[in-house]
């Protein structure tokens, strides 16, 4: 048995919440917090640093049994797809501490609690290789999640929990069924890659398909099942925000790449042209809700709904531009989100208001901000030089390929995002400054500064050399194809 | 019959036979004590059960039938007999200081609940209908009088006297079914019943027999059409019998329902129609009433009501894995309910009832400890991950989905999805409201055992259920 690197990272956070427990002193609490996630970044780092990116198997395996009298397993493992989003998690995890600093004030150790818990089970998510451990960590996040939405949310926060936790569990309660029918057609196990090795007839690939796609569709979120987001969004604390955004969303996009498209090959094409006209419906509709926002959060809430838009879309082209992309676009989504919705935490902490109305000329008073947030709003709108040009740029020529139509909604899309990005930009950074005489506002701090340097840093890094994270992705992907095209291709 | 046989009956009878002495020995050790040695009435009793459950474990070893075929020590009765232990054991360490806060503390109080015991541990173990009556009709004697324990309040007072007539309607209506039994088959034995009319399952007389069987069995458990009792009666009992009453008496229903309706006779007609309806039906009318009440014990008591249609559609998938499936699903309810009453049963304290869900309004920010197992409780009798009640769901619906009943396995999440939200409203209340008064809980270190022995199970077999899942398969009988 080699050394259970993967439980490690897994686990750790979980450990690191047990020791929270034990501890009363709110600043211990958020050094310790802080501590474990830095260490768990830490030996994400040194898994990635000995992935092997030729290769599209599993990495880092560990198996065990679990509950042996139905063939569930503990069984981990990543391959390229889940090492990027397995360090995305780690990324933001710490990022998540340093926002909720100062932000949390009450219940400072349960916060911090929950949050580590997030992270575990989150990261379990991504490295699990059995589909039952899978769906215990994919719905036990809703227990955390809630909490930390309905406790330290803002006004409205029972009501955005209610929803979320409802909408979610209504959702992944149909894909459980569809799990178990999955055990059943695949000869009575739960391993992920017996699973995907099975060929199933079209018929039950249908309905497992639908069953798959309202859990995962409400996780991304897709039109029409998206109407929980902006609730959880502008209510969660800004920490409960950028894992939302940052992770929580790829979750469901994460879902279609190693369940829907391995698995039901045939279905997957069968309607594929369903899911991409989705996504472009997603694309411009969210952009349009995005352009009429007067709240901060809320419009990049619904800038979120705008771009998963773009990642199904890159998934549903099915073809390597497009998966490439859409999987790349993914991990800059959460950079780039996370950061904006750190932004927006960042003033709203000196402020205490959201809405662009009252903001304006803040570049006078807080120059580095504004620079930096010029920085993610251009990345978060796609400019040549920042990461989700990249992603984009890959996703609409996918898409162009796929399907001339859909691609041209995407490109209105991406207008749409100039449109609303720039004009909030506008209004909250140039100008006049209308805020300055109401509030003494300070410039970001070293905290914060902490948290916003290593997400710039991948803004630029993945924008103008993106070769090592499409080399991470690129066997799996690959590999991912040939599935889908050997299987699929009957159609 | 020699007395070498009878010897042989009696010990697979033994560990009734231990309960049903110590509850005649408690009877008379209750009027002896002084008024301030009540304590030992609860150790007494404890001991009494725990002699039973050693009994039962050194006898698990084989099946032993006794009583020409009226009784049977098998590992399925073992099964039940354990959830019996546990949910009766832990009832005794819940009710000491509820007893003194509600003055009901006298010996009749133990006695009862051991007898109610026995007649459970009879219901298990019996294989005739006339058995099951005996052992039924123990049970729920002594569940009536408890019922009406609280002698000075009228919600008490009514609660017992609904129970006692529409349960005395309904063990007739049992009965019936089994004098028609007796006359189309002319035996009453479950095993000799499927051999009598191995020719022609359908004959509309025998149908109409198992039908009033049904019904009679289905009340005891507290399932559609036959629920009316159970939200006047749960919230009029002292809570300390809700919480037994919704964990012991509705295990041993489902132990005889299991042993009748898995019967070949049963089986091979096509009464599992009727089964499947009776578990949509109650899993959604406990569901979708509990939506609106605001008494946590009308609550807890619609809950239970949803937790027997669900527990019922293992009984539709019927087969080793979905009477496994029910069986791990009841040991598993009886940890998490006995948690969340043991729960409630603390709140009583001075002029606080506890009652009313928005009395727990805040309850995190005045005790966090005791909020966070509530909310454990709570989700798992949601059925989230990674707690017990989501396996026992989990499990469920697998069986179901192996027998084809996948469009049934759609009707029981979403149904259980319904559930979910009155579950997470209380954790609502308690953790995103602000107090309302101060209060104190009747915390004391029994309390405290049971609450860890409960939260320990549910946090347990939900990380770990591999080991209860084998025990539960290996009790199947006959498989």
């Amino acid at each position: 048995m080699t050394f259970p690197l993967l439980s490690l990272i897994v686990f750790l956070p979980a450990v690191g919440a047990a020791v929270l427990m034990c501890l009363r002193n709110d600043d211990a609490v958020r050094w310790t917090a802080l501590g474990f996630t830095v260490v768990d970044l830490a030996l994400t780092i040194a898994m990635l640093a000995a992935f092997d990116t030729t290769t599209h198997e599993m990495q880092f395996t560990e198996r065990r049994p679990w509950v042996p009298a139905i063939g569930i397993t503990y069984a981990l493992g990543v391959d390229g797809i889940s090492a990027l989003f397995v360090f995305l998690t780690a990324l933001l995890g710490w990022i998540s501490v340093l926002a909720s600093w100062v932000a949390i004030d009450r219940k400072v150790k349960e916060f911090m609690v929950a949050l580590l818990l997030m992270q575990a089970l989150m990261l379990g998510v991504f490295s699990a290789m059995d589909l039952f451990l899978f769906y215990v960590c994919w719905e036990a996040m809703l227990i955390p999640m809630y909490l930390i939405i309905g406790v330290w949310g803002g006004d409205g926060r029972v009501y955005a929990a209610f929803k979320f936790f409802l909408y979610t569990l209504a959702g992944s309660l149909l894909f459980l069924i569809g799990v178990i029918v999955l055990y059943f057609h695949g000869g009575e196990t739960f391993d992920i890659l017996a699973l995907t090795a099975q060929d199933l007839p079209f018929d039950v690939q249908s309905w497992l398909f639908f069953a798959f796609l309202i859990a995962f569709a409400v996780k991304v979120p897709m039109v029409p099942v998206h109407t929980w987001l902006p609730d959880a969004h502008v209510q969660a604390p800004t920490a409960g925000s950028i894992i939302l955004a940052g992770v929580l969303l790829k979750m469901g996009a994460y879902g279609f790449l190693r369940f829907s498209l391995p698995m039901l090959p045939e279905a997957s094409v069968y309607y594929s042209t369903l899911m991409l006209a989705l996504s472009a419906l997603a694309i411009v509709y969210g952009g349009l809700l995005a352009l009429a926002q007067d709240d901060l959060k809320k419009l990049v809430a619904y800038s979120s709904i705008s771009h998963m838009g773009f990642v199904t879309m890159g998934i549903f082209a099915l073809n390597l531009r497009g998966l490439e992309g859409g999987i790349l676009q993914m991990f800059n989504h959460g950079v780039t989100t996370g950061a904006l919705f750190l932004f927006v935490g960042v003033i709203y902490e000196r402020t205490h208001t959201r809405s662009i109305a009252d903001y304006g000329g803040l570049m006078k008073v807080a120059p580095v901000y504004t620079g930096f947030l010029a920085l993610f709003t251009l990345s978060s709108m796609a400019l040549p030089g920042t990461n989700s040009f990249v992603g984009e740029l890959l996703v609409l020529s996918g898409g162009f390929g796929a399907n001339m139509a859909v691609g041209t909604a995407a490109v209105v899309g991406a207008l749409l995002s100039a449109a609303y990005l720039l004009g909030m930009y506008r209004k909250v950074a140039l100008g006049p400054a209308s805020v300055g005489a109401r509030y003494q506002i300070r410039d970001v701090n070293a905290r914060e500064m902490a948290a916003i340097l290593p997400l710039a840093i991948f803004v630029l890094w993945v924008g103008l050399y993106p070769k090592p994270f499409l080399n991470v992705i690129d066997a799996s992907v690959k590999h991912l194809l040939i599935e889908v095209d050997g299987k699929g291709s009957g159609q | 019959m020699t007395a070498a046989v009878l010897f042989q009956w009696m010990l697979a009878s033994l560990p009734e036979v231990i309960v049903i002495t110590g509850a005649c020995i408690l009877l008379i050790l209750g009027q002896l004590i002084r008024q301030d040695q009540e304590q030992l009435l609860v150790w007494a009793s404890v001991a009494v059960v725990l002699m039973a459950a050693v009994a039962t474990l050194m006898l698990a070893g084989e099946v032993r039938p006794a009583y020409s075929g009226m009784f049977v020590a098998d590992r399925f009765s073992v099964f039940f007999k354990f959830v019996f232990y546990l949910a009766t054991v832990l009832t005794f360490l819940l009710s000491r200081k509820y007893a003194d806060i509600e003055g009901i503390g006298s010996s009749e109080y133990y006695v009862m609940l051991l007898f109610a015991l026995s007649g459970m541990m009879i219901m298990a173990s019996a294989t005739d209908l006339l058995s099951i009556y005996v052992g039924l009709e123990l049970m729920v004697l002594c569940t009536y009088v408890l019922t009406g324990f609280l002698r000075h309040e009228r919600r008490s007072n009514e609660a017992a006297l609904k129970y006692v007539i529409l349960g005395a309607v309904s063990t007739g209506i049992f009965l019936y079914g089994v004098s028609l039994v007796y006359g189309l088959t002319g035996t009453t034995q479950l095993d000799a019943m499927a051999a009598a009319v191995s020719g022609d399952p359908l004959d509309p007389g025998l149908l109409l027999a198992v039908v009033f069987i049904v019904a009679g069995l289905v009340f005891k458990v507290g399932a559609v059409p036959f629920h009316m009792w159970v939200p006047d009666v749960y919230e009029g009992a002292p809570t300390t019998v809700t919480a037994f009453m919704s964990v012991g008496p509705k295990a041993a229903g489902f132990a005889v329902i299991l042993r009748v309706f898995l019967n070949p006779l049963v089986a091979g007609s096509d009464v599992w129609i009727i089964v499947a309806v009776i578990a949509v039906v109650t899993a959604a009318l406990g569901s979708f009433v509990a939506l609106v009440q605001d008494n946590f014990k009308r609550l807890l008591a619609y809950s239970s009501i949803a937790h027997a249609g669900f527990a019922t559609f293992g009984v539709v998938a019927g087969g080793a894995d979905g009477i496994a499936s029910v069986m791990l699903y009841l040991l598993i309810y009886a940890f998490m309910n006995l948690g969340i009453f043991g729960a409630v049963i603390m709140m009583r304290n001075g002029d606080f009832s506890g009652e009313v869900i928005e009395d727990y309004a805040g309850f995190a920010k005045s005790h966090p400890g005791l909020a966070l197992l509530m909310l454990i409780y709570l989700f798992s009798l949601a059925g989230i991950p990674p707690t017990a009640g989501f396996f026992a769901k989990f499990y469920v619906l697998t069986a179901l989905v192996e027998r084809g009943f996948v469009l049934l396995a759609v009707v029981a999440v979403l149904l259980s999805a319904v559930a979910a939200y009155f579950y997470i409203r209380i954790v609502m209340v308690i953790y995103m409201r602000e107090p309302e008064r101060a209060f104190e809980p009747a915390l004391t270190p029994l309390v405290r055992a049971t609450l860890a022995c409960t939260a320990a199970g549910t946090i347990g077999i939900g990380l770990f259920p591999g080991w209860f899942l084998k025990l539960a398969q290996e009790s199947v009988f006959g498989g």
